[in-house]
């Protein structure tokens, strides 16, 4: 027996010795007609019929050598043949090849980059070992139902009884700022606080060094009242790689090297890994720190809510079960300790979706966007496709007279239409890979962390398996309108057959589908941006405009009591004020719109059971309510009778005054803030207008504002009013810092519209894309129109001489193609309804102060687009007009 | 044993060119000369549709081909069946052998009947 190489080798061979195998049959069959011929003449046939009876006995030569070659190649040789005669085609039609390969590429490559981002983000594992056994305990306020803190009591509780999670660790929720001193001046750098077991945890290991040990872990840090810590003393860190990269310059030596962080010197004692993201964000440098004296402290140690929890769940343990584990202690502890703890919820969410966050709507939002443009693509491509095969009618009849199956005609189409989308396809990872670059910069800040935004070889597949699905699904079309009317199209000269209703009405439905996936999309696009308008478009409760702000950090080690603080506070403002063009000057602890403390507020006299409601606080500067131009209702603001030794006094909202005084009596009352029983009263001198602290909530939420002077903390936010451009001011500013001291760095210089365009960035970027995907669509569906339309006219030009020449009017011509376009963009409107109440449907957690069924949205989406597919309409319609029936007629 | 299934017009035209060859090597023109002898006629196929299935058999590895002379001093391809393809030749003819009892069985047992 002879040895036979494996199918597929011996397919891919045949394919490239077909010529031989194409000459082995044409002798082997000629050799079988021949004997036929020759028995026939025997017979007594003379020999020209012997010939023709034989050849009709024998059958197609053609077909018999194509169904051989498809045993040989399986096909594969047809394949060949395929791709080079699309690529003949394609050349053949420059124009048509080039305009349908861009618009593919834009297709697929947006397609491509959006599925990048959904991939990095919501499918791929997180960067730790295991990631998937990872959870995240949440505590805060039941009432808003948010992610929030826990408090450290909390934590060690949970740890102590629960036995569904390997190890449980604690961290700073947040990365605080923090100045590096280096060789080249001091430099703004972020820190977090973790416990020592925090990496061992999240199974992350050093890339150079060590992670943090036991002994690494000092017990500097101890939150206090009013969000300030003590002061922070551990020596130990652990450096980020971006940290290492910035700051250190990538030092080979930084090991056991010391650097000086809040002018504290500190020893490295190890890198984290470049893929390394931490749960709080982007962060240099790391401290370990123990909760031992937290837990020590009777008031904070339930009290205070301000540690993240990251847990891992035992080999073998299902999530649900350590859920609901961790929430059946919760419940013991609500008991335990009703007074810190009965306002509060908790939640154990696995560690991804936490990282996630909020982004997983508008992603999936953006890759149904990106799905409904290249579904537009692949509907403009079969309608233009169609148009072609239509008039190559002719080409396919005589072929399949030759003996081409239509099985063949059929794959031959198909083969054309992938060569296209491949061709698209590789044009689209450019794009995709291109845009990513351009996306980097604006979406890092509103994806979390650890997202990547980089096309890896998954994406590559997807988008070839993208492409190809592409170029079947609108390869289909043409494909199917090649069935019937064959025969007839040889006959016929193939300009003067009407077109068949099967394939119009394949048009009409191509027309139609591609209205009613831009209406969807137009309309999401619209609802997006009309949630962003009310956001940015209502007022927050103060002018933006013309304040520029800043952020300074006081190392605790150079100022350490309040009194220096607020001596160096009153020196900067004044030095401020002196800067031309400044009309005030104002600080505070933090920026408006972005305040993080929550305090709980307990009126006085109000028994000590009662669980607090939990109001926004912040501490700001006298001039704070003017520079913001936030207007004060009643009573007064800040100012010098405000001493550091006198009661606390209290400014609050209006909102906060009707929530807890309805009666307008607020002015005067005494509160509690805080978890401390014991601690002062504060009496309440003023009430201001609401400012929302959420750019995407449409309500203010209650605030109480505290005085700089009677509390002072050691990160300072500078607003200041400025007549002109507020930037102008920067450089003046940094000088007028390094005048009081040379070793402050002035951080986050920029102006406040620019402080809350950053913060709606995560909500402005969805919106951009849908929009610049709803314009693709729009014209993607225009030109799509506008084809389709242009060779329905051009098929029917003798139809309509005919019609001239009968005396028909040039009018009737034009409502003749008008009734027809009318009709499909009807039917389009009416699928398009449906495709709205899915979009909606998508985007309904995004919607922001509009209804999800806008009148004014629908009526503009479905009005551009009916403008738009008009004007598509209007040059076919023109020329239809103008036949001249004399020369339609004479074409024949 | 249930009977193979298969396409009764293809399997049979491969039965018999497995039947043809099993008496030694020979050419498709002869194979297909032989067949219409044979039955008298009465099997008329398009002849040159015996080609794809001596393709399909040669793929199969039922049978082997090699260009040869004729005894007339001509060119020809000549077609032998495979050990494969013997044992497939008998297995085949079993089973049409039981297929056509079969079903002749059921045909004079209805005509019996009726």
């Amino acid at each position: 027996m002879t040895l036979r190489a494996p199918r597929f080798v011996r397919r891919i061979l045949a394919v490239f010795t077909w010529r031989t195998q194409d000459r082995d049959m044409d002798q082997e069959m000629g050799f079988h007609i021949e004997n036929m011929t020759r028995e026939y003449v025997r017979a007594g046939m003379s020999e020209a019929d012997a010939a023709r009876a034989a050849r009709k006995q024998f059958g197609s030569v053609l077909r018999h050598k194509e169904a051989g070659h498809d045993t040989r190649s399986g096909h594969l040789d047809e394949l060949v043949q395929d791709v080079k005669s699309g690529l003949r085609q394609l050349t053949g039609a420059p124009m048509f090849a080039v305009v349908a390969a861009i618009t593919l590429a834009l297709g697929i490559g947006v397609n491509a980059a959006v599925f990048a981002v959904v991939k990095s983000a919501l499918l791929d594992a997180l960067p730790y070992t295991d990631a998937d056994r990872l959870v995240r305990v949440y505590g805060g306020a039941r009432a808003q139902l948010q992610r929030g803190p826990l408090s450290a009591g909390t934590i060690s509780d949970i740890r102590e009884r629960q036995r569904s999670l390997a190890s449980l660790s604690a961290f700073m929720d947040f990365a605080i700022d923090a100045v590096y001193g280096g060789d080249s001046g001091p430099q703004v750098a972020r820190m977090a606080w973790v416990e020592h077991s925090f990496f061992d945890t999240l199974g992350v290991s050093a890339a150079r060094g060590r992670v943090f040990r036991r002994e690494d872990a000092l017990s500097g840090l101890i939150p206090l009242t009013g969000g300030a810590f003590a002061p922070d003393a551990p020596s130990a860190v652990m450096l980020t790689h971006s940290g290492w990269t910035r700051l250190l310059g990538g030092d080979e030596a930084v090991l056991g090297r010391d650097v000086r962080v809040n002018g504290i010197p500190r020893h490295v004692i190890g890198v984290l890994p470049s893929n390394y993201v931490g749960p709080m964000g982007a962060v240099d440098f790391y401290f370990a720190f123990d909760l031992a004296p937290v837990r020590g402290n009777a008031i904070v140690v339930r009290g205070a809510q301000w540690l993240g929890g990251v847990g891992r769940v035992k080999p073998g343990v299902a999530h649900e079960v350590a859920r609901d584990e961790i929430a059946a202690i919760w419940t013991d502890l609500v008991r335990e300790y009703p007074a810190d703890n009965r306002a509060l919820g908790l939640a154990t969410v696995p560690l991804h979706e936490s990282m996630i966050g909020n982004t997983r709507t508008p992603l999936l939002v953006l890759m149904a966007s990106a799905g409904l443009v290249l579904f537009i693509t692949c509907a403009n491509l079969a309608g233009a496709l169609l148009s072609r095969a239509l008039s190559r009618r002719k080409e396919f009849a005589v072929r399949a007279a030759l003996g081409a199956g239509r099985g063949r005609l059929v794959r031959q189409l198909l083969t054309e239409s992938i060569v296209l989308a491949v061709t698209g396809g590789v044009a689209g990872v450019v794009i995709a890979s291109v845009t990513l670059d351009r996306l980097g910069s604006v979406a890092a800040r509103t994806l979390p962390g650890y997202v990547t935004l980089s096309l890896d070889w998954g994406v590559v597949l997807v988008t070839g398996a993208i492409a190809i699905a592409t170029g079947l699904l609108f390869g289909a079309a043409p494909a199917m309108s090649i069935e019937r009317s064959q025969q007839s199209a040889v006959r016929d000269d193939s300009r003067g057959t009407s077109e068949s209703r099967r394939s119009l009405r394949l048009r009409g439905g191509l027309v139609a589908g591609q209205m009613a996936l831009c209406l969807s999309l137009l309309v999401g696009a619209g609802l997006l941006a009309r949630s962003l308008w009310a956001m940015t478009g209502q007022s927050l409760g103060f002018e933006p405009d013309g304040v520029l702000t800043a952020a300074i950090q006081l190392p605790l080690r150079d100022y350490p009591t309040p009194q220096s603080r607020a001596l160096f506070r009153t020196r900067l403002e004044e030095e401020l004020r002196g800067l031309p063009g400044v009309t005030a000057v104002a600080t505070a602890t933090s920026i408006p719109t972005a305040v993080r403390q929550r305090s709980g507020v307990t009126l006085e006299g109000a028994p000590s059971g009662d669980a607090p409601t939990f109001v926004i606080t912040t501490a700001v500067s006298d001039d704070y309510f003017r520079t913001l131009e936030i207007p004060l209702r009643q009573g007064r603001t800040f100012g010098a009778q405000d001493l550091p030794n006198t009661p606390t006094r209290l400014v609050i909202s209006e909102s906060m005054a009707r929530r807890f005084w309805p009666d307008g009596n607020a002015i005067g009352q005494r509160v509690r803030l805080g978890p401390n029983a014991q601690a002062p009263l504060n009496e309440i001198v003023g009430i201001v207008g609401d400012v929302r602290n959420d750019q995407a909530r449409p309500d203010a939420e209650p605030m109480a504002y505290m005085s700089t002077r009677q509390n002072g903390a050691p990160i300072l936010t500078i607003l200041v009013r400025a007549q002109g451009d507020p930037l102008a001011l920067a450089s003046p500013m940094e000088g007028a810092v390094a005048n009081l001291d040379r070793g402050l760095a002035l951080q986050r210089v920029m102006t406040m519209p620019v402080v809350l365009g950053e913060g709606i960035a995560g909500r402005r970027l969805p919106v951009l894309l849908m929009t610049g995907f709803g314009v693709l669509a729009l014209l993607l569906a225009s030109v799509g129109v506008y084809a389709m339309f242009a060779s329905l006219a051009a098929a029917r030009e003798r139809e309509f001489g005919i019609r001239l020449a009968l005396g028909s009017s040039p009018g009737a011509i034009a409502a003749l193609v008008l009734r027809q376009g009318a009709s499909w963009m009807a039917a389009g409107l009416a699928v398009g309804a449906f495709g709205i109440v899915l979009v909606v449907r998508l985007v309904s957690d995004l919607l922001y102060g509009v209804s999800p069924f806008d009148p004014i949205t629908v009526g503009a989406s479905i009005a551009i687009l009916g403008t738009c597919a008009a004007l598509a309409l209007l040059v076919p319609v023109r020329r239809a007009t103008r036949v001249d029936a004399a020369v339609a007629l004479r074409a024949q | 044993m249930p009977v193979r299934d298969f396409d009764l017009i293809q399997g049979t035209l491969d039965l018999l060119v497995l039947k043809c060859l099993s008496s030694g090597p020979n050419h498709g023109y002869a194979i297909a000369s032989r067949i219409h002898q044979l039955s008298d006629d009465a099997l008329r196929i398009e002849e040159g549709s015996l080609y794809p299935a001596l393709y399909r058999m040669e793929e199969q590895g039922l049978i082997d081909s090699e260009w040869r002379m004729t005894e007339n001093n001509r060119k020809a391809k000549f077609y032998k069946l495979t050990r494969k393809g013997r044992a497939a030749a008998d297995a085949e003819l079993d089973s049409w052998l039981r297929l056509s009892k079969a079903v002749t069985r059921v045909l004079r047992a209805l005509e019996q009947g009726a």
